[in-house]
């Protein structure tokens, strides 16, 4: 008991040099320039020291048995769970709805291919007919002859819509969001983190059989100054399996489309 | 529970993998739909707990085996009790793991019954023989080494550490094979110039275990079992602790807290190396998968994941710190400033080193040796010194500072496409969030915490430790240690698992469901908390039962224990 009078005194001795150290960090992250959530980033960090050196110095607790401790026990787990689940939701929460529509587009062609995706296709046509012959039976019933109906407008195409084929440049760019290109290579000052080089006029320096030669086979070219990205394999070997022909050209398309001399892309070197 | 329920248990397992491997044959058998939780988050509940029950009968052995060599080296009957309790234990737990093993497979064929039968087609000797031939030879190795404990005693004791020996090379082993199907879900064995999906078709059963990150997964998984296991012994004896009847009971107890953290602590250790030499070859083998995990979907995972980690080193020093209060001399304890300095200076100057020579680059290492041995080599020449608690003071300060870069991030966002500057790392520090700096924030944690442990080693070897007098709060800390250990393997099993993006195989087999999104953290944070929570309601109920309820029929007192070293 005699320790509370000095552990009051450590709390807030401790509390006031952990509100400097914080009004410090804050003030110096902002003379830096760091955007506010960082500042209070800083400012967190700064309290949890505190935390933990007010609690260094913290009286011994009794020991304690029986129902009080099994009581200790349960609102202990109590405030970890509350603790663990709210941590985590105060991150930032990536929207699964950004990704759904992706996969389904991303996976479209292996669907159709695989078994399940047949069985999709002939119960979508099945449908379909269905459909199409009520539709006629309706009309014949109404009509009191046989007159055939005419489609149904925009007919029910099997498997869903086809992709709008008109722009091949635009589902080029659609490609390149797909494949998450972005994620290594950088365009319009977007993206990458020096994994690949930037491809701004790379429409200047490939011709389009070129391209798609190093999309499906990545040891094909490298570029001037990424020798260790090549050594190392960074552009992965996959897009040949992962990515339908029509789907390389139009990316290919949309990269011959890059053509602004402004920004350095690196020279691509054939190596095979 | 008594022998026969156990073995039924087993059976039940044994079972479920043969009788499995059997339906994987019926061909296009219908899935089921989960009510409530859907398909995905089932089997995630259902592995998860498997894992952690496995996890723990895994790797609780090694330190059992260890600590049953010390008391028959040291003739210390403490050690041997040690073992004996966590191997009761373990006992009940491996039903458990049978159990959860079984439902596992069942879950699996009913909710994703054609890709289940083709991962089994694949890896058939493994499913079919090699598993459960390893299951059945360690079922009776473990208990023919529980049951002979009392009986090999004396003369007969090298014998039951042989025993224990040679069910740790089959557990280790089954952990090896085991991962060999999961590790190929990742990184799916592929050769150059070849298509997958053509390669498979004619690959060995030996590529497909050897895949790029079968070795790493086996590292991670080995030290992080014993990590594990150590911790649940902590909790073991803090529960025990709470529930002793006497000062005796208490000084055991006490002492088994602190073997149990010790070991907990020292695996610990290793466990970031490990996880990045994993995440390198993740990352060798498809280099979109780096992004993915660090700068794109799931990079908020892996910020709750350096909030855990620099939880459970503030937990361990902390745990340091009110262990050695109750040492009496602690005071006369001194360490060479030297220490300290380093301890301060290392997540700078590695920083700066690691930024020109990146690991795993030969010269990353030729400051960082010299570094650390530095106060080992010249500490004796300098006549500074610092007392024991202020080394310790700083510790936490460095573990703070690291764990402050570690989870520094380059954008307050979940995904780089969201990226804006207001969430953006300026451009002048954004080398806080790239890989050298995470390297020296780990280096750093690692190191304060070696210190640590260097300093309360020398407490307890120049002053006298009184067992059974530690803070009471000690007994929380061992508890928050296994919680957060195994909240962090949920959390971070989520992630390996989620790696596989929209695939059941990578690249090879893909998962065509409504589910194969990227779940939020917020989501995941809630299921992995429940799955702890479930994992630790067992585990707290086979204490009980095997410890405290058989106390009735007690032993003798094992004397007064102090560990080696100690006045």
């Amino acid at each position: 008991m005699s320790e509370q009078p000095g552990f009051i005194k450590s709390v807030v001795k401790k509390g006031v040099i952990g509100a400097v150290i914080g009004a410090v960090f804050f003030g110096a992250a902002t003379a830096l320039g760091f955007p506010p959530i960082f500042r209070y980033m800083f400012l967190a960090y700064a309290t949890l020291g505190t935390a933990v050196f007010i609690l260094l110095d913290a009286p011994a607790l009794p020991t304690f048995g029986g129902i009080k401790a099994v009581a200790a026990l349960l609102a202990f787990y109590l405030v970890l769970s509350v603790v663990y689940i709210g941590g985590a939701s105060l991150w930032p929460q990536y929207d699964p709805n950004d990704e759904k529509g992706k996969i389904v587009k991303l996976l479209e062609a292996k669907r159709r291919a695989s078994e399940q995706g047949k069985a999709e296709e002939l119960l979508a046509r099945t449908k379909a007919l269905d459909e199409k012959a009520s539709a006629i039976m309706q009309r014949l019933q109404t009509l009191g002859g046989p007159t055939v109906a005419a489609p149904a407008a925009g007919g029910a195409k099997a498997g869903g819509a086809a992709p709008a084929s008109g722009d091949i440049v635009a589902l080029g760019k659609e490609q390149w969001e797909l494949q998450e290109c972005y994620n290594c290579h950088k365009l319009e000052g977007k993206g990458g983190k020096k994994r690949g080089p930037e491809l701004d006029n790379i429409g200047n320096l490939m011709k389009a059989e070129e391209m798609k030669e190093k999309i499906l086979d990545p040891r094909s070219w490298m570029a001037e100054g990424f020798e260790k990205e090549y050594e190392k394999k960074k552009m992965p070997d996959k897009y040949k399996e992962l990515m339908e022909d029509k789907d390389v050209d139009s990316l290919v398309a949309f990269l011959a489309t890059l053509k602004n001399p402004a920004v350095n892309t690196p020279k691509p070197v054939k190596k095979k | 529970m008594k022998t026969w329920q156990r073995s039924l248990l087993m059976l039940f397992g044994l079972l479920a993998v043969f009788g499995t491997a059997a339906y994987a044959q019926v061909p296009n058998a219908p899935t089921v739909e989960f009510p409530y939780t859907g398909n995905r988050t089932a089997v995630w509940i259902v592995a998860q707990l498997h894992i952690l029950f496995a996890a723990f009968i895994l790797g609780a052995p090694i330190f059992v085996v260890i600590s049953e060599w010390l008391g028959y080296r040291k003739q210390d009957p403490r050690y041997d009790r040690l073992a004996k309790e966590v191997i009761k234990v373990t006992v009940i737990l491996y039903s458990m793991t049978a159990l959860t093993g079984g439902l596992f497979i069942f879950v699996l064929l009913a909710t994703y019954p054609q890709f289940t039968t083709w991962l089994i087609n694949h890896f058939f000797l493994i499913f079919a023989v090699i598993y459960p031939l390893l299951f059945i030879g360690e079922t009776i190795v473990l208990y023919l080494y529980f049951y002979t404990w009392d009986a090999w005693k004396g003369d007969r004791k090298a014998r039951h550490i042989a025993l224990g020996v040679l069910l740790n090379i089959i557990g280790t082993v089954t952990l090896f094979v085991i991962d060999g199907p999961t590790a190929f879900m990742n990184t799916p064995a592929k050769a150059e110039g070849a298509s997958i999906v053509e390669f498979i078709q004619t690959a060995t059963l030996w590529d497909k275990v050897f895949n790029y990150s079968w070795l790493p997964l086996n590292l991670h998984r080995l030290v992080g079992n014993v990590t594990f296991g150590g911790f649940i012994t902590g909790l073991i004896a803090a529960y025990m602790y709470m529930g002793a009847k006497d000062d005796s009971e208490r000084a055991y107890y006490d002492w088994m807290g602190f073997v149990g953290n010790l070991i907990g602590v020292g695996a610990l250790l290793f466990l970031p190396f490990m996880g990045y030499l994993l995440a390198y070859e993740l990352c060798d083998y498809d280099a979109s998968i780096c992004p993915y995990m660090m700068a794109d979907q799931l990079s908020m995972f892996f910020e709750m994941q350096g909030a855990m980690i620099g939880l459970i080193f503030l937990a361990s020093n902390y745990y340091i710190w009110l262990s050695m209060k109750r040492i009496e001399g602690v005071e006369r304890v001194r360490i060479s400033v030297l220490a300290v300095l380093v301890m301060i200076a290392l997540p700078f100057v590695m920083t700066y080193i690691w930024t020109i020579y990146p690991v795993p680059d030969p010269k990353s290492l030729a400051v960082l040796l010299p570094l650390v041995l530095l106060p080992v080599v010249f500490g004796r020449f300098i006549p500074f010194t610092v007392s024991s608690r202020a080394a310790i003071k700083v510790s936490f300060l460095m573990v703070i500072v690291g764990n402050a870069i570690w989870m520094t991030p380059h954008g307050f966002v979940a995904t780089g496409a969201k990226l804006v500057e207001e969430l953006e790392l300026p451009g002048d520090w954004s080398f806080l969030a790239l890989m050298p700096a995470k390297n020296s924030a780990a280096i750093t944690l690692v190191f304060v915490t070696v210190v640590s442990y260097i300093i309360y080693n020398r407490a307890i070897k120049q002053g006298t430790i009184v067992w059974g007098k530690i803070d009471f709060a000690s007994q929380f800390v061992l508890i928050f240690l296994a919680f957060s250990a195994i909240w962090t393997m949920g959390l971070m099993g989520a992630v390996r698992s989620l790696l596989r993006k929209y695939y059941h195989t990578y690249n090879l087999v893909p998962d065509f469901t409504a589910e194969s999104f990227t779940p939020t953290l917020a989501y995941s944070a809630w299921w992995i908390t429940g799955i702890t929570l479930v994992f630790y309601i067992i585990v707290s109920f086979a204490i009980i039962l095997t410890l405290r309820v058989s106390e009735s029929k007690a032993h003798a007192h094992e004397g007064s224990p102090a560990p080696a070293g100690a006045k």
